[in-house]
């Protein structure tokens, strides 16, 4: 449970700052170090357990299907790990407390650091690869986050944006070493997986898992060609730069290298990657890291030299090198951190950072001093410092690798790399406190007040002291982490100053006399430096980055470049090609069943139609013509439907007709009447090809359908339709009662359009579009006088003979063709007819009821007769009926499927006249104002593609 | 008889593609409206022809036309009456508004417009 | 008689035209219903949930006639599972709608409420005709709702989305009216039982007729290369319907799914043209979304873009047509819907109040709740580009890990991974852009007037929190996601609980 609070504290805890800041920047301070010290404590209590060898665990189930579970383990290594996070995480909380400004938001600051306190320890203490990916993924994220926190600056969000990429990459390639091992060894869990050491290493899967994983944590700890990143991060706040840069982060990468060194380690593709990564990024950071003038810059490429150091260690995969390894990680990571605060200290004090206008500090700023010169000595690998120790053990194992059997390959570099290591060393001490003082600091020096100088003097108590008990202070602790890293065989050695004369002895002696050489002519040396030019991985970057947009733009205005006739083409092409592949899988056979005969007068009808589709397309420009030829085949075809015995659908398709034509007609009375030609004669041709090929698909799919039998359902529709139904009108009963629950969606669309229709309308009456469409002048009149006279008398005498047509075709409809959707088309027709004749004025005020209502009514008491029958525990729209003597019109037979009709009719009256009645009117609102006829801002004739021809 | 219908179906495909593909709101609302002529014929037919055979139960009669896709064709038609009406105000308002008629999302009068 | 069954569709049905004749002029009273009515759903689809996850298969006969002759509603766990998704995520949004823009246009809660009964429909259905039907409904209401409040770009935008499902539609017919043509049947379970002794001379017609109804429902998921529409649609239309429109396309998954597992199961297996074509295209969907990411030139682009993206995961998932990625997949599904609402409703808060720019990715001042909204689309980007500690990662490992059995696993696992370093690299830009660029710049525009946080923060918080859940509870919920996927791959208890009438009429 302990083991869970350790890693939960710090995320949870996280909001803690945020909310503390309220009451003060000590309260947050405090709360957040409480939370730390807190955690810390917890590890503590471990040590005991640890250092006697034993393991603890602790582990819950979370999603045992993928084998992610929340499974905890600290043994030596992860000791190691947390305490270094949480100790100096401790020291840089105090320290960012005066160091970040008064108006800088410190809340935010500490909850990122607690984040990423808690997602760095969940890494080195959890016993499961997925949950550590987790945890690796949230370092990310939170360091995102730190780098950027000064996001006002370009810097800051270059670097971190950059940060993010690289090691987010990084991690995708992990995930992938990781499900690749999991999938491998079945299980996710780490200790497990660790007892699989040559499963994996003899696996064909092997050379990807290494790649993989080695992707994670190169990236992560800034290897060779992916160092470039962790400079630009130094635009962090100096806090960030000294946790995140030296002393926890940048190590993640080397604790999962030491994780799973026992399973991926040994093999020749091993140390011929990872051991030559190491030199090289060493040598290289070495390198670069002397001709820095910013002092982090300095630092950061320094840390890339040991992370380097580190890995190569790692890549000897010989027990001793691991020592050595793990020993370097706890000296690097106190004089880093030292350093970095130190270079805080002297940008917060002296304004700055650039070591061309800093010098002479050493009388100004002795403590500052002080701390700089022991801690840059343990860096450059001076005795009697923790850094000479770790350094002397590094050398000594390059002292006798041969790679590929050379033997002097590896100890050359490293001693180049040792040089130039001091070189830098002392030039971060010499050029920033020595030489003579000067009159232009940015700001007057002084040293820094207790909060700064302090943390960085207890890392520095600790430098020192390991340097010189080396066994006493970290030897138990060395050891039981080698252990944990080499699993069990650990060799014998003791940790002291002196080993006696050695190759590493003389080759550090080479280092730092060389490297005092390299500081006494730097001039000299910066100007060779100079001379040569660099490539810069920032600059490479970027460009890629830049590069990627830029193709993704094109890419992608390309594809979706709004153009409706593509994307129509794409579908029905991607849609009819997928068809006939089907179609031709599987192969045609021919039917069997006999053709009915053809009369003269259907081969004419057939005739008119083909004629009338050809009309319709040669005239599509001009859209009253192409309307009309349009309709002309609507009403062909509603013949075919009389000739081939569906009366119903007959009545529907001319009715329908109507309402549409007269809709069309209200449309064009608004949109130009005429279309240009905007179509190059290929894209015609293309579009006229696929328009054919589909046509003739379709048509044949008819074909091949019609010219067999089959059986169906209809039989049991027929035969019930009457004793069940109780109509001899069997389309209509399977509409209103068989199919009832088809025909209620059917109404609730019609209603929906109806609402939409009217929304779209009011609002274009309404507001901005209003004034709009007041000053808009429709074209040439279509008519000479607004309401003619016969056609007022003519429409208002039809209206009662309209109303008495549908009441007898709704009420016959259930035995007889027709029915409440006809019966309902027909009275709108008649009511649409008062509007256009006679106005909407006049026609608003005739009409008292609301169309809204109509269709809500409708709709509700389709619904109400519906639900009636789940009262009597029936389903949802049984029906049941009766027959009556009705005067006049016979005996008429009531269901409640006809209640059910009747909120079918209601529905579609108020749907449609919702829609007629107020296009209508909106042809009033632009036609009153005509009079009027102002148009002094909008005038669409402009845009009358008549004119934009011209 | 089946094979004019066929043909017709087949004419009125595919001259409802070819509107639906032009470039302006109208002619493409035509388009659609002979394809959904040519859908429903084409729906009306998978229940095969019969001439004279209304599914109008009479006594004695027992060959009835295949009521079920009529009754099919009769929701489809109301279904699409509906869709059109809905684009059709659609292309007026949006033709007040963004200044033209044209289907793609910058078409040639907002270029105008723009330049303007 | 279990009629709670059809009260997801009835309620809103009754509610929605109650809107539309009465309340219409009171928006408060119109929210109080809208609202009341999605909570009523949300409890139903939770007592759904809580029947069908025994494993019974329940069925509603419409109108008494017994299946295959009337219409058949069919509950099973999938199904429950839609229902309680399609209600949670209604009202997410919903909350966050009347914090607002539901006033900018008439009759948006009747829609709403239309919408949710399309949808619920479509789940609940057992009849392909019907579920036509009602995907005709949710359609139109969505066109209602896609063009809500006006504009003319959102118009234009409007013509071209429902132009294309117009299109879908017309396929859609053209596949009922070829299977009907063969088979003479409507009913999926009726349809499955026939087709095994379907006359080897009418295959060619029956395998052209389901190959289109699955171009339908790739259409509706939007599918590559049918998955035009999408990104017009979602950066178009305002924030809010755009939230809602994440179920949208999960409804053509849903469609596959159901008519894979039921009609074209093992016993009527076809030689199946388009499930071969599924995994490629699902995999093109993922590549061209994630581009799109890159490539955004606005916020809501971006989203969309991602949305398109997180369909290709979903498909890729759902075509390997396993058990396990059938359930990895459908986590996936509850993830990326809410994920990606999530992500537009914050868009949206950040369009209303950079009165300057909207969500252009250009320069632009700070504005006001920057720091709330920065940290909110930090979490929603996280959760989207399925990077932890949210559900998303979590879905995605699911998904990597249940195609391992399918060939070319590896390419896949490469795309995933590299798709979402795109995804990475076009949200850590555009939000380092808007929320920390401006930060430095000064009010560039006046404050614009209705920028009250609440509500819409409430219900954004209510998302978030449910992805939280979804992460915590991953093992209960796969658990769960498991027994669907069990139950999908045993359709004989479906085609039983369908049949059961007819069964004993014709034994």
């Amino acid at each position: 449970m302990s083991l869970l609070l350790i890693v939960l504290l710090p995320l949870f805890g996280a909001v803690l700052p945020a909310l503390m800041i309220r009451s003060g920047r000590n309260d947050c301070t405090i709360a957040t170090a409480a939370i730390n010290l807190l955690s810390l404590g917890l590890l503590l209590t471990h040590v005991p357990a640890v250092l006697r060898g034993e393991v603890v665990t602790a582990s819950w189930a979370w999603l045992p299907t993928l084998g992610l579970n929340v499974q905890f383990f600290v043994d030596g290594l992860g000791l190691l790990f947390a305490g270094m996070i949480l100790s100096i995480g401790l020291l840089v909380v105090v320290y960012a407390r005066f160091y970040l400004g008064k108006g800088e938001p410190m809340g935010n600051f500490f909850t990122y650091l607690l984040l990423f306190q808690g997602a760095m320890v969940g890494i080195v203490l959890s016993n499961n690869l997925l949950l550590m990916l987790i945890f690796w993924e949230l370092t990310s994220l939170s360091s995102f986050l730190l780098i950027g926190f000064w996001s006002h600056t370009v810097a800051g969000r270059q670097g971190a944006r950059m940060a993010l990429t690289i090691t987010g990459c990084g991690g995708l390639s992990l995930i992938a070493g990781a499900m690749l091992i999991g999938q491998l060894v079945g299980s996710y869990e780490i200790t497990e997986i660790l007892e699989q050491g040559d499963l994996i290493k003899n696996s064909s899967m092997y050379p990807w898992i290494l790649l993989l994983v080695l992707g994670g944590c190169f990236t992560k700890s800034a290897q060779f060609p992916f160092q470039f990143w962790l400079p630009h991060a130094m635009a962090a706040p100096t806090p960030v730069s000294a946790y995140l840069h030296s002393a926890t982060m940048v190590k993640a990468g080397i604790f999962l290298m030491a994780r799973l060194w026992p399973v991926l380690s040994g093999t020749d593709s091993w140390f011929y990657i990872v051991a030559t990564t190491g030199l090289v990024t060493m040598l290289l950071g070495a390198i670069v890291a002397l001709f820095q003038d910013d002092l982090k810059g300095l630092l950061a490429y320094s840390t890339i030299s040991h992370l380097g150091l580190m890995t190569m260690l790692l890549g000897f995969a010989t027990d001793m090198a691991v020592v050595a390894c793990v020993f370097h990680i706890i000296n690097h990571a106190t004089f880093k951190a030292a350093l970095f605060m130190n270079a805080g200290i002297i940008d917060h004090e002296v304004g700055s950072r650039d070591l061309n206008r800093l010098g002479g500090l050493l009388t100004l700023m002795p403590t500052t001093a002080t701390i700089a010169i022991v801690a840059a000595a343990s860096m450059g690998g001076l005795p009697p410092l923790n850094g000479f120790l770790s350094k002397e053990m590094m050398l000594e194992e390059a002292a006798h690798t041969s790679w590929a059997s050379q033997a002097w390959v590896v100890p050359l570099l490293v001693t180049i790399a040792s040089v130039f290591s001091f070189a830098y060393s002392l030039r971060y001490v010499v050029h920033t406190f020595f030489g003579k003082v000067r009159k232009d600091y940015p700001k007057p020096p002084h040293d820094p007040p207790a909060g700064l100088w302090m943390p960085p003097t207890v890392l520095l108590i600790l430098v020192i002291t390991i340097g010189i008990f080396p066994e006493a202070l970290v030897g138990n602790i060395v050891r039981s982490a080698t252990s944990s890293v080499t699993i069990g065989q650990v060799p014998e050695f003791h940790l002291k100053l002196w080993h006696g004369m050695s190759p590493a002895v003389l080759m550090s002696i080479v280092a730092v006399s060389v490297g005092a050489l390299l500081i006494a002519m730097y001039k000299r040396v910066r100007g060779v430096w100079e001379r040569r030019s660099r490539p810069s991985g920032k600059a490479i970057f970027d460009t890629g980055i830049r590069r990627l947009v830029w193709l993704t733009h094109n890419f992608n205005d390309r594809l979706h470049n709004g153009s409706l006739q593509r994307y129509l083409f794409v579908v029905i092409t991607g849609a009819s090609f997928l068809a006939l592949l089907a179609y031709v899988r599987v192969g045609h056979v021919p039917g069997t069943r006999e053709m009915l005969p053809v009369g003269a007068a259907t081969l004419a009808a057939w005739a008119l139609l083909m004629a009338a589709c050809v009309i319709a397309v040669v005239n599509h420009r001009h859209r009253l013509i192409a309307l009309i030829t349009v309709n002309v085949i609507g009403l062909i075809s509603s013949l075919a439907f009389v000739y081939l015995s569906a009366p119903d659908l007959a009545l529907t398709q001319i009715s329908v007709e109507v309402v549409t034509l007269i809709l069309m007609l209200l449309a064009l009375y608004f949109l130009p009447d005429e279309s240009l030609i905007e179509a190059t004669k290929s894209h015609r041709l293309r579009d006229g090809v696929l328009a054919i090929v589909v046509g003739l698909g379709v048509g044949g799919l008819a074909w091949a359908t019609m010219t067999r039998d089959f059986t169906t359902l209809s039989d049991f529709y027929i035969a019930e339709s009457i004793p069940g139904g109780g109509g001899a009108n069997v389309v209509n009963v399977i509409i209103v009662d068989f199919r009832g629950f088809d025909t209620f969606g059917e109404i609730m669309v019609l209603g929906i359009a109806g609402l939409t229709i009217y929304a779209l309308l009011e609002g274009m009456i309404h507001g901005r579009m209003g004034k709009k469409l007041a000053q808009w002048k429709p074209g040439p009149p279509k008519s000479p006088e607004r309401h003619p006279m016969m056609m007022v008398v003519a429409t208002r005498a039809m209206l009662p003979f309209a109303v008495m047509v549908s009441v007898y075709i709704f009420l016959r409809g259930h035995s007889l063709p027709g029915g409440g959707f006809i019966a309902a088309l027909i009275v709108s027709i008649a009511l649409i007819m008062q509007y256009m004749a006679s106005g909407f004025k006049w026609a608003a005020e005739q009409v008292r009821f609301n169309y809204h209502v109509l269709l809500g009514g409708g709709a509700l008491i389709a619904a109400a007769i519906g639900i009636s029958s789940m009262v009597m525990d029936d389903a949802f729209l049984t029906s049941g009926y009766d027959h009556f003597h009705v005067p006049l019109i016979g005996d008429v037979e009531l269901a409640t499927a006809m209640v059910f009709d009747a909120g079918v009719f209601l529905t579609v009256v108020g749907g449609v006249m919702l829609a007629l009645a107020n296009l209508s009117n909106l042809g009033r609102c632009a036609a009153v104002e005509e009079k009027a006829g102002d148009s002094s801002e909008f005038n669409p004739a402009m845009y009358h593609p008549k004119r934009e021809g011209e | 008889m089946e094979l004019l219908v066929a043909t017709a179906i087949a004419m009125m495909t595919a001259s409802g593609i070819y509107l639906m593909l032009r470039a302006r709101t109208y002619t493409v609302v035509l388009g659609l409206t002979l394809l959904t002529y040519a859908i429903n014929l084409f729906v009306f037919c998978t229940g095969r022809l019969k001439t004279n055979r209304p599914a109008i139960i009479v006594d004695g009669q027992t060959d009835y036309t295949d009521p079920l896709p009529q009754a099919l064709v009769l929701t489809a038609i109301v279904i699409s009456f509906g869709m059109t009406a809905l684009l059709l105000v659609l292309a007026v308002r949006s033709y007040f508004e963004s200044d033209g008629d044209h289907v793609d999302l910058v078409g040639p009068e907002e270029v105008v417009a723009r330049k303007r | 008689m279990n009629h709670w069954m059809i009260l997801p569709i009835l309620l809103p049905a009754v509610v929605a035209p109650l809107l539309a004749m009465s309340v219409r002029h009171d928006i408060v009273l119109a929210r109080i219903f809208s609202v009341g009515s999605t909570v009523a759903l949300l409890m139903l689809g939770m007592v759904s949930l809580g029947i069908a996850s025994h494993g019974e298969t329940l069925t509603y006969a419409v109108g008494n006639w017994d299946p295959p002759f009337g219409i058949v509603l069919v509950l099973d766990r999938l199904t429950a599972l839609m229902l309680v998704l399609t209600s949670l995520l209604g009202l997410c949004v919903l909350l966050y709608a009347i914090s607002g823009c539901d006033n900018k246009g008439q009759h948006f809660h009747p829609l709403f409420q239309f919408q949710l009964m399309g949808l619920n429909g479509a789940f609940l259905t057992g009849d392909l005709f019907n579920l036509f039907v009602f995907f005709e409904v949710l359609l139109i209401a969505s066109y209602g709702l896609m063009v809500h409040g006006g504009g003319g770009a959102r118009l234009r935008a409007g013509i071209q989305y429902i132009v294309i499902n117009l299109v879908g539609s017309s396929v859609f017919l053209v596949a009922l009216g070829l299977i009907y043509g063969v088979t003479g049947t409507l009913n999926m379970a009726d349809l499955a039982k026939k087709l095994p002794n379907i006359a080897s001379s009418d295959m060619a017609i029956l395998m052209t007729g389901s190959t289109l109804l699955l171009v339908v429902f790739a259409i509706k998921s939007a599918l590559f290369p049918l998955q035009f529409w999408l990104p017009g649609t979602y950066t178009n239309t305002s924030g809010t319907v755009a939230a809602l429109f994440a179920i949208m396309t999960k409804v053509g998954v849903y469609s596959i799914i159901r008519v894979q597992s039921v009609v074209f199961n093992e016993a009527g297996k076809l030689p199946f043209g388009v499930l071969d074509w599924m995994l490629p295209a699902a995999a093109v969907t993922l590549c061209i979304g994630m581009v799109g990411v890159v490539a955004a030139r606005s916020l809501g682009q971006q989203a969309s873009m991602m949305a398109l993206a997180s369909i290709g995961t979903l498909l890729i998932a759902v075509s390997a047509s396993t058990p396990q990625s059938h359930s990895a997949g459908l986590y996936y599904m509850l993830h990326s819907t809410f994920a990606v609402a999530a992500l537009f409703l914050i868009i949206d808060m950040v369009i209303i109040r950079r009165s300057g720019e909207g969500d252009a990715l250009t320069e632009g001042g700070r504005f006001k709740h920057i720091g709330l909204l920065g940290a909110l689309f930090f979490l929603a980007a996280i959760a989207v580009l399925g990077m932890p500690p949210l559900s998303g990662f979590i879905g995605k490992l699911l998904v990597m890990d249940s195609i391992r059995g399918v060939t070319g696993w590896a390419w896949i696992w490469a795309l995933i991974l590299l798709t979402s370093l795109l995804g990475m690299i076009g949200f850590s830009s555009s939000g380092s852009l808007v929320f920390w660029k401006s930060l430095s710049v000064d009010w560039s525009h006046d404050a614009p007037q209705d920028t009250k946080t609440g509500l819409s923060v409430v219900s954004i918080g209510l998302i978030v929190g449910l992805l939280v859940l979804l992460t915590g509870f991953a093992g209960p919920v796969t658990t769960y996601l498991d027994s669907v996927a069990a139950q999908l791959f045993d359709p004989a208890q479906y085609l039983d609980a369908v049949l059961k009438h007819s069964n004993e009429a014709t034994p």
